[in-house]
C-alpha cells in the first residue's frame, strides 16, 4: 500500500491531493481542473435547475389568469414540481454509480430542458402541472453534485464542498424570484402583452440550463484521473453491475435512516418555501458542511452524527416555537433562526452521506436526496393541504415530527467509528477496510474491482477523530497521516 | 420583487388604516347599463363594450354634489371567484379584489343626468371569466362615494363572459419545439462523442 505524499502528486494537480487524487483543500476562487472546475460547473448547473423548477411561482399572478387556474391547481402543480424529483434522485444516484456524474447530470439537464421550453406552450391546468412535474426532475442534479464532490474531495473537505455546492445551487430558488419578474418586465416593455411575455420569459432559464449541460459535458471530468468511460475501457475503473450496486445500497440501513431524516430538514425547508412567501437567500447554508468537517477533525464520525442530531432537533424545537408565536416581528426572528438550523442540518447530513457506502455512493446520495422531496410532499399533504389544520398548528406538528424522525440518527452505527452512544466495536472485523470491503464479494476482490474502495478506506481513517479509539489498526500498519 | 411587494403591502396597510372606505357604506345611486347581453361571450382584444351611466333620478337632488369623477371596472362574478382567493370580495375597498380591470378611469362626472357613454375594446390582458360591470363615483380625493352596477345585489343576473387571448403564437410554439428537439439531439451527440473518445483511449 503506497503512502501518499503531497509533493509526489503536486506536479499533476493544482491542489494538494491524497492517494485517491482527491483534493484535500477546497479553494473557492480557483477554477483549476479537475477539482475546482467540476465544483463550479456542478453548482452552476444545479443553480440553473433550481431557477427553472421555481421559475413559475413568481409569475403565477399572470399565469393563473392566463390558464384560468384555481387555488387547488396551483397547489397541485407546486407539489408536482417537488415530487418528480423523488424517484429521479434515486435514479440519478444509480446513474452516477454506473456512468459517472458528468454524463448523468448533463443527460438529465438536457432531458429536462424541453419541459422548460414547453412551459411556453402550456394552455391548461393539466399541461401546467405536467411541465412543472417534468421540470422538477432536474432537481435530481443535486445528487450528481453531491456525488461529484464526494468523488473529487477528500474526507477533510467533503462536507464543505458538498455544502457550498448544494447551498449555492439552492440559491437558484431564491434568485429566480428576482430574475423571472425582471425578465418578464423587460419583455413587456419591449412590447409583448402580459399573456405572451411570461411565455417568452421561460426561454431564459431553459437556455441557461441547456448551456450549463454543455459546460459540464465539455469541461467536466468525473474523477481526478479521468472520465468513467475512459477509465472503464482502460481497466483502471471497474464498470460496476447495477444489481450489485442497488443491493448494497438498499440493504444499508444507514441510508434509509438518513433518507428519512433528510426528509425532515430539506423537506421542511421546501415546505416552508411553499407556504410562507419569504425568501432566504442563503438556503442550504454552507455552514452546515463546514461545521461537519470541523467536528469530524476533532471527534470523527461520532462528532458529525452528534452535531447533526443536535442541530436538526433544535430546528424542530424552533419550528414548534414558530407555530406558537403570535406577533409578526417575533415570528420573523424565530423563522430566521429556524431556517439557519434546518439549512445547517441539510449540510451536516451530506457530511455523513459520503461515508455510508463507497460502492453505492450514488444510490445512497439519491435515496437521501429523494427522501428530502418525500418529506416535502408528505408534510404538505398531511399538514398544509385543505383546512384540517390551521397553518400554526401545522407548523407545530411539523416541528414535533422533525424531532421524532431525527431521533433515528441515534441508531446509526459504524463499526469502525462508533455511533452516537457507542464507541467503535472492539471485536473482530472493525476497520475501515472491513466496512468498505464487505461491499465486495471475494470473487470480485480477486478481480481487483475493490481497489478504489480500498484507497477510500485508507483516507477515511480521518473519521476516527483526534482520539484514536480502540478500533484495530490494519495488519500492514499504515500510519495515520492526518492530524 | 420581494422588496417591491413588501413595500406595496406596507403602503396598502397604511392606506387601509387611513381610508377605511367600505363597500357597504356606498350608496347605489348610479344606473349602469352595458352592451354585453346576458351570457354573451366577448373576445378580449377584439370585441367592444359600451357602458352608459346616469344618476338615478329617484334620489333627492344634490346627492351627487360630492361626485367628481367616475371609474368603471370589469368585476368578477361569484362563479369566477370560487377557489380563487386572489379575486375575493372584501368589504374594505382598499383590499377588495372583485374589480381588477378598468374600462374607464377617472372620467369627470357630469351632474346633469344626461346619458354618459363610453366605448372601448376589451383589453388583451383580461382573463377568461364571467363578469359584470360596476361604476364607482369618486369625490375630489379619489375615494369612492357611490356606485352602480349592471347586475343585482346577489351578482346573479345579467352576467357575461370574456374569452381571453391564449398568449400563444405560432412562432413561440415553433421555437419551443425546435429548441427542445435541439436539446435532445445534442444529447445524442454527446453520447456519440463519448463513445468515440473511449474507443480512442482503448486503442491507445
Amino acid at each position: 500500500m503506497e503512502i501518499s505524499h503531497g509533493s509526489y502528486n503536486q506536479k499533476k494537480f493544482a491542489l494538494p491531493v491524497d492517494s485517491e487524487h482527491k483534493a484535500t483543500e477546497f479553494r473557492l476562487f480557483s477554477a483549476a481542473a479537475p477539482h475546482m472546475r467540476a465544483f463550479h460547473l456542478s453548482w452552476i448547473s444545479f443553480f440553473a435547475c433550481f431557477v427553472s423548477t421555481f421559475a413559475a411561482p413568481p409569475l403565477l399572478p399572470i399565469i393563473r389568469d392566463n390558464l384560468d387556474l384555481t387555488a387547488t391547481d396551483i397547489g397541485n402543480a407546486g407539489i408536482a414540481a417537488v415530487s418528480g424529483a423523488v424517484f429521479a434522485r434515486i435514479a440519478m444516484g444509480t446513474a452516477c454509480d454506473l456512468f459517472g456524474p458528468r454524463l448523468a447530470s448533463a443527460t438529465l439537464t438536457l432531458l429536462t430542458a424541453p419541459a422548460v421550453y414547453c412551459t411556453s406552450i402550456a394552455d391548461s391546468p393539466i399541461s401546467f402541472l405536467l411541465v412543472r412535474f417534468f421540470t422538477g426532475f432536474s432537481l435530481a442534479t443535486f445528487v450528481s453534485t453531491q456525488f461529484w464532490m464526494s468523488s473529487l474531495f477528500s474526507g477533510r473537505v467533503v462536507g464543505t464542498a458538498n455544502g457550498v455546492a448544494g447551498g449555492w445551487g439552492n440559491l437558484g430558488g431564491g434568485a429566480t424570484q428576482l430574475i423571472m419578474p425582471l425578465v418578464f418586465d423587460l419583455i413587456q416593455n419591449i412590447g409583448a402583452t402580459k399573456f405572451t411575455a411570461w411565455r417568452i420569459a421561460f426561454f431564459i432559464p431553459a437556455l441557461f440550463q441547456t448551456l450549463s449541460a454543455y459546460g459540464i459535458f465539455f469541461l467536466g471530468q468525473d474523477l481526478p484521473d479521468g472520465n468513467y468511460s475512459e477509465l472503464h475501457k482502460s481497466g483502471e475503473k471497474h464498470k460496476d453491475n447495477f444489481a450489485q450496486v442497488f443491493h448494497h445500497a438498499v440493504t444499508n440501513y444507514r441510508g434509509w435512516i438518513l433518507a428519512l431524516t433528510y426528509g425532515y430538514c430539506f423537506g421542511v425547508e421546501l415546505t416552508i418555501d411553499n407556504i410562507i412567501a419569504q425568501y432566504f437567500y442563503d438556503r442550504f447554508n454552507p455552514g452546515g458542511g463546514m461545521l461537519s468537517d470541523f467536528m469530524a477533525k476533532r471527534f470523527g464520525m461520532r462528532g458529525r452524527l452528534w452535531t447533526l442530531w443536535v442541530v436538526q432537533t433544535l430546528g424542530g424545537v424552533f419550528c414548534i416555537i414558530l407555530g406558537q408565536v403570535g406577533s409578526l416581528g417575533v415570528s420573523v426572528a424565530v423563522m430566521l433562526v429556524f431556517s439557519v438550523f434546518v439549512q445547517a442540518a441539510c449540510g451536516l447530513t451530506f457530511g455523513v452521506v459520503p461515508f455510508v457506502s463507497r460502492r453505492s455512493l450514488g444510490i445512497i446520495s439519491g435515496m437521501t436526496g429523494g427522501g428530502g422531496n418525500v418529506g416535502a410532499v408528505l408534510t404538505q399533504v398531511i399538514f398544509f393541504r385543505g383546512s384540517r389544520y390551521s397553518t400554526e398548528t401545522g407548523l407545530t406538528l411539523m416541528g414535533v415530527m422533525m424531532i421524532c424522525c431525527t431521533l433515528l440518527i441515534t441508531l446509526i452505527y459504524f463499526p469502525q467509528w462508533g455511533g452516537m452512544f457507542c464507541g467503535p466495536s472492539s471485536k473482530g472485523k472493525t476497520t475501515e477496510e472491513d466496512y468498505y470491503m464487505s461491499e465486495w464479494s471475494s470473487s470480485e476482490r480477486e478481480k481487483g474491482f475493490h481497489r478504489a474502495s480500498l484507497k477510500f478506506s485508507e483516507n477515511s481513517r480521518s473519521e476516527r477523530g483526534r482520539k484514536i479509539g480502540s478500533a484495530a489498526t490494519p495488519i500492514d500498519g499504515t500510519p495515520n497521516t492526518y492530524v | 420583487m420581494a422588496i417591491r411587494a413588501f413595500l406595496i403591502v406596507l403602503s396598502c396597510l397604511a392606506a387601509a388604516t387611513c381610508r377605511g372606505a367600505t363597500f357597504s357604506s356606498l350608496q347605489q345611486t348610479l344606473i349602469v347599463t352595458a352592451s354585453p347581453q346576458p351570457a354573451q361571450v366577448l373576445k378580449a382584444g377584439e370585441d367592444e363594450i359600451t357602458v352608459t351611466w346616469s344618476l338615478n333620478s329617484t334620489f333627492p337632488a344634490g346627492v351627487d354634489s360630492s361626485y367628481k369623477t367616475v371609474t368603471i371596472k370589469l368585476c368578477y362574478a361569484p362563479i369566477s371567484q370560487k377557489y380563487r382567493g386572489w379575486r375575493k370580495t372584501v368589504d374594505n375597498l382598499v383590499k377588495d379584489k372583485t374589480c381588477q380591470h378598468k374600462i374607464v378611469a377617472n372620467k369627470p362626472y357630469i351632474s346633469s343626468s344626461s346619458n354618459n357613454t363610453f366605448t372601448s375594446t376589451v383589453l388583451r390582458d383580461v382573463p377568461t371569466a364571467t363578469y359584470f360591470i360596476r361604476a364607482y363615483a369618486q369625490n375630489s380625493e379619489g375615494d369612492e362615494v357611490a356606485y352602480g352596477q349592471t347586475t343585482d345585489s346577489h351578482k346573479a343576473v345579467n352576467l357575461f363572459e370574456i374569452q381571453a387571448i391564449t398568449g400563444r403564437h405560432v412562432s413561440l410554439d415553433i421555437a419551443s419545439i425546435c429548441f427542445s428537439a435541439f436539446s435532445i439531439l445534442s444529447l445524442f451527440g454527446f453520447f456519440f462523442l463519448e463513445k468515440r473518445k473511449s474507443k480512442a483511449s482503448e486503442s491507445k
